[in-house]
């Protein structure tokens, strides 16, 4: 029964990916040494099992360095989303905010926003404080920007139902709208967390004590002999990425569990 | 009819104009409309679409302002009444909120108003049972049929006792046979709270079956073009649907249509 | 509300399996779909309009206040370290051939990576579509690709690639394929099931399907996407350019960091802000040209 459902389950075909592309890798690391015999094979395209090794070896060190990094990129997250939730709260009740801060906010998604960390961290010269700035910032924009279209998408039928209600304009907030506007908070979350954690480790590229950004770079420098290390952090920093995103998803489904995707059956495909 | 015009006014519409401004014309909604409804009747406007029966709805419930004339309602202005939350609303979907469980939507106006708790809980269930709907009070909107969720509509608009029930075309996206259970257990509802009701349709089986008077409204621009009395005893029954009276009513509201 | 549904569609979701998102940009689209705002902004009286001149206005005391020193002075910074906008012009004037080229360089980066992505990302989506249940799980992974730090992949298409363009466009490639792929497969499989039917009654055949409903459904999806790619290539190629580079802004930006000409460096960010819109204006544009049957192109 159980050995059944696994097979008709929904994560069977990742699983099968993931397997297979773990087996690719490590077919084309071999070929690439002992076949092809292409100069620093092991650097470009070194064998999973020691990388896995590796990973499990300095685990304490990954651990350390890479909660460092997502500390602090948790950290300028969570001031980034909260002044983000404040300017769309901001904005949707004036509409002058609204004027001034729109615009620029918009204009800001167009712009390399990444391209803004070595200068914020000329400005800084202090790495914890640069790696919250600019994760606070990378976070704000899109947060803001998804929070106002989840308070502009209330249903105009409800708030005729609050004002039919003599509700009070903080009561229309808290009842209605601010519940209303989860789901767009929440997708603009899930945008900002993969890139607050890349604001941080890029900070730390540009010169910091701590963080998986700083061992990434110095493995890298100490050449082909850490080679296994290196690929580990890189390993950890796309799981820093892909946690972030999963943790918002989780969050997602405790704060606002009754949209549609969260509903037993239907949509299952 | 002199008995229903002889009670005393619980809605009073004189002269009530409504122009809106729209970017290509100057449309006249409402044009001279004067009306009054008892207290303790149930009435319906029907019409076609485009002919104002929800702008007069709206103006009532003091979501909208007439531009001309005056609407009384429970014997003040239509903001006052809102106000003192003198009506209950019922909109054409039933605007459920996704995050609160059935009977935490039934009770949101109690909410508002500072209600305890305790009170709320046992409202929602007396409301609940009003509208059968038992058992469902920890469920969530979605897992309602259409039917089912404009019953607790029904029941929202009914938790803080008011005096007035104001329904905007609440069983219109609803398939017929459906309709018609909720026309008979609305009138079931009526006769235990004794509100005044207002309902707006475009039915008029529905507008005959429901109603102690019937206005007829007429498009471009919007205007009573007449009141139709209906006669039919009450208790209303389903049988009633296939009385000759009621066929002569339909075909004398069908008569009063001007030029449709 | 309707309209704009269409248009917000995320390139994340299907990492999270099934959760909402919306992509970062096309928000602007479902904000101003205001029709009367749209209207107003092609009258002769745009300029007078507020919610031009306002931002206008705020725009030009935030750069007479910095100009001011007024930052300097609350922010207890000195000049070198926040140069004033006099001096990032100056910087701008001075070096203006060098800086043109690097932005055209970096700009051919993200142009080549972002299409090359892009079409890599559809591809992705036509066979998630073709085969759901095996091909799905191909979407997973590009997702958790798209979560992966840039920078991660910087030093290893550097190994790959050497440390000419080709680096900076493998960059670009892996940061934009998931969005495409992301947004073309829910605008393929996000089909009227009555338009399934009808080609079904047709007899129409798979590939038929594709040509004549999928694909022409996923466009919309589709420039969204691209959209998103706009800004996301170009954010690629400059962060990629920072590390093993010798030429483009990205290179340019972090070695004036380095050398203390602060001018430069900011000269460099106003630059990319310049091509980054210049580039998602034309994405735009040729959105319009393409689909203009859809609603959200109706005024």
């Amino acid at each position: 029964m159980k050995g059944n459902s696994l097979l008709r389950s929904r994560y069977l075909p990742l699983l099968v990916w993931i397997c297979g592309l773990l087996a690719v890798w490590e077919g084309v690391s071999w070929m690439l040494l002992h076949v092809v015999q292409t100069p620093l094979a092991q650097s470009k395209l070194p064998y999973v099992h020691e990388v896995a090794a590796t990973l499990w070896k300095y685990s304490g060190t990954l651990l350390k360095e890479g909660g460092a990094t997502f500390g602090n990129a948790g950290i300028g997250f969570l001031i980034g989303a909260a002044a983000g939730v404040l300017l769309a709260v901001l904005m949707s009740m004036s509409r002058i905010i609204e004027r001034l801060a729109f615009p620029y906010a918009v204009a800001s998604q167009m712009i390399p926003i990444l391209g803004l960390a070595p200068i914020i961290y000329g400005i800084v010269r202090d790495e914890q404080v640069s790696r919250v700035i600019i994760s606070g910032y990378i976070t704000f924009f899109p947060v803001a920007l998804n929070m106002l279209r989840g308070l502009r998408s209330v249903d105009l039928s409800a708030v005729e139902l609050m004002h039919s209600y003599a509700a009070r304009p903080w009561a229309v907030y808290w009842k209605l709208k601010l519940p209303a506007a989860l789901p767009g908070l929440f997708s603009g979350l899930k945008i900002a967390a993969p890139l607050a954690v890349t604001g941080a480790i890029l900070v730390e590229l540009m010169g910091a004590q701590h963080g998986i950004g700083v061992i990434m770079l110095r493995n890298l420098y100490y050449g082909p002999s850490h080679t296994y290390m290196f690929w580990s952090t890189v390993l950890v920093g796309a799981l820093l990425g892909i946690a972030s995103y999963w943790i918002m998803t989780l969050a997602e489904r405790l704060a606002a569990p009754w949209q549609p995707e969260f509903r037993p059956k239907g949509g299952d495909r | 009819m002199s008995l229903v015009a002889a009670k005393i006014p619980e809605i009073q519409l004189e002269d009530v104009e409504m122009r809106y401004q729209t970017e290509t014309a100057d449309v006249l909604a409402l044009h001279q409309v004067s009306l009054d409804i008892a207290k303790g009747e149930f009435v319906s406007l029907l019409g076609p679409s485009g002919c104002g029966k929800t702008t007069l709805l709206r103006l009532m419930a003091d979501l909208l302002t007439p531009t001309a004339g005056n609407v009384i309602v429970a014997g003040k202005s239509a903001k006052e009444a809102r106000l003192a939350q003198k009506y209950g609303i019922v909109f054409q979907s039933p605007v459920l909120y996704d995050w609160r469980k059935v009977k935490h939507n039934i009770t949101l106006p109690l909410e508002l108003m500072g209600v305890k708790k305790t009170v709320r809980e046992e409202k929602a269930h007396e409301l609940l049972e009003l509208v059968g709907l038992q058992g469902f009070a920890d469920k969530y909107p979605w897992q309602l049929s259409g039917g089912m969720q404009q019953r607790v509509a029904i029941a929202r608009a009914l938790s803080m006792e008011p005096e007035i029930l104001l329904m905007d075309e609440p069983f219109s996206a609803l398939d017929e046979f459906t309709r018609e259970r909720l026309n008979e257990e609305l009138l079931s509802v009526w006769s235990k709270v004794q509100s005044t009701i207002v309902f707006v349709t475009h039915s008029i089986p529905e507008s005959i079956f429901l109603s102690d008077r019937v206005f007829v409204l007429s498009p471009h621009p919007g205007r009573l073009s007449a009141v139709v009395d209906i006669p039919l005893p009450r208790p209303r029954t389903a049988e009633m649907r296939n009385s000759p009276q009621f066929f002569e009513l339909i075909a004398r509201i069908r008569d009063s249509f001007e030029g449709v | 509300m309707s309209s704009s549904s269409v248009q917000e569609p995320s390139y994340m979701a299907a990492a999270g399996g099934d959760g909402p998102s919306t992509s970062l940009i096309t928000t602007k689209e479902s904000i101003y779909s205001d029709p009367k705002k749209q209207k107003g902004r092609r009258h002769l009286t745009k300029w007078l309009n507020p919610g031009v001149l306002l931002p206008l206005a705020a725009g030009v005391i935030f750069l007479l206040l910095w100009e001011l020193e007024m930052f300097h002075k609350l922010f207890d910074l000195k000049k070198y370290q926040l140069p004033l906008p006099s001096a990032i012009w100056e910087a701008m004037r001075e070096n203006y051939s060098l800086l043109l080229s690097y932005t055209g360089y970096t700009l051919s980066e993200a142009v080549l990576g972002m299409l090359t992505g892009s079409a890599c990302g559809f591809l992705i989506a036509l066979a998630a579509t073709a085969w759901p249940r095996w091909g799905g799980g191909s979407l997973t992974l590009v997702a958790a690709l798209n979560a992966v730090p840039i920078v991660a992949l910087a030093p290893i298409m550097n190994l790959w690639f050497g440390d000419g363009i080709g680096s900076r466009a493998a960059i670009v490639t892996a940061t934009t394929m998931a969005a495409m792929a992301i947004n073309a497969y829910k605008g393929m499989s996000a089909v009227d099931p009555l338009a399934l039917d009808l080609m079904h009654s047709y007899a129409a055949g798979k590939p038929a399907v594709f040509r004549y409903l999928r694909i022409q459904n996923s466009l919309p999806y589709v420039f969204t996407a691209l959209k998103i790619n706009a800004t996301a290539s170009m954010i690629g190629a400059i962060v990629g350019e920072f590390f093993f580079s010798s030429r483009g802004l990205g290179y340019l930006l972090s070695n004036s960091i380095k050398v203390a000409k602060m001018p430069l460096g900011w000269s460099c960010i106003v630059l990319a802000a310049v091509a980054g819109v210049i580039f998602y204006l034309v994405v735009e544009r040729l959105e319009k040209v393409f689909i203009k049957w859809h609603s959200s192109q109706r005024s």
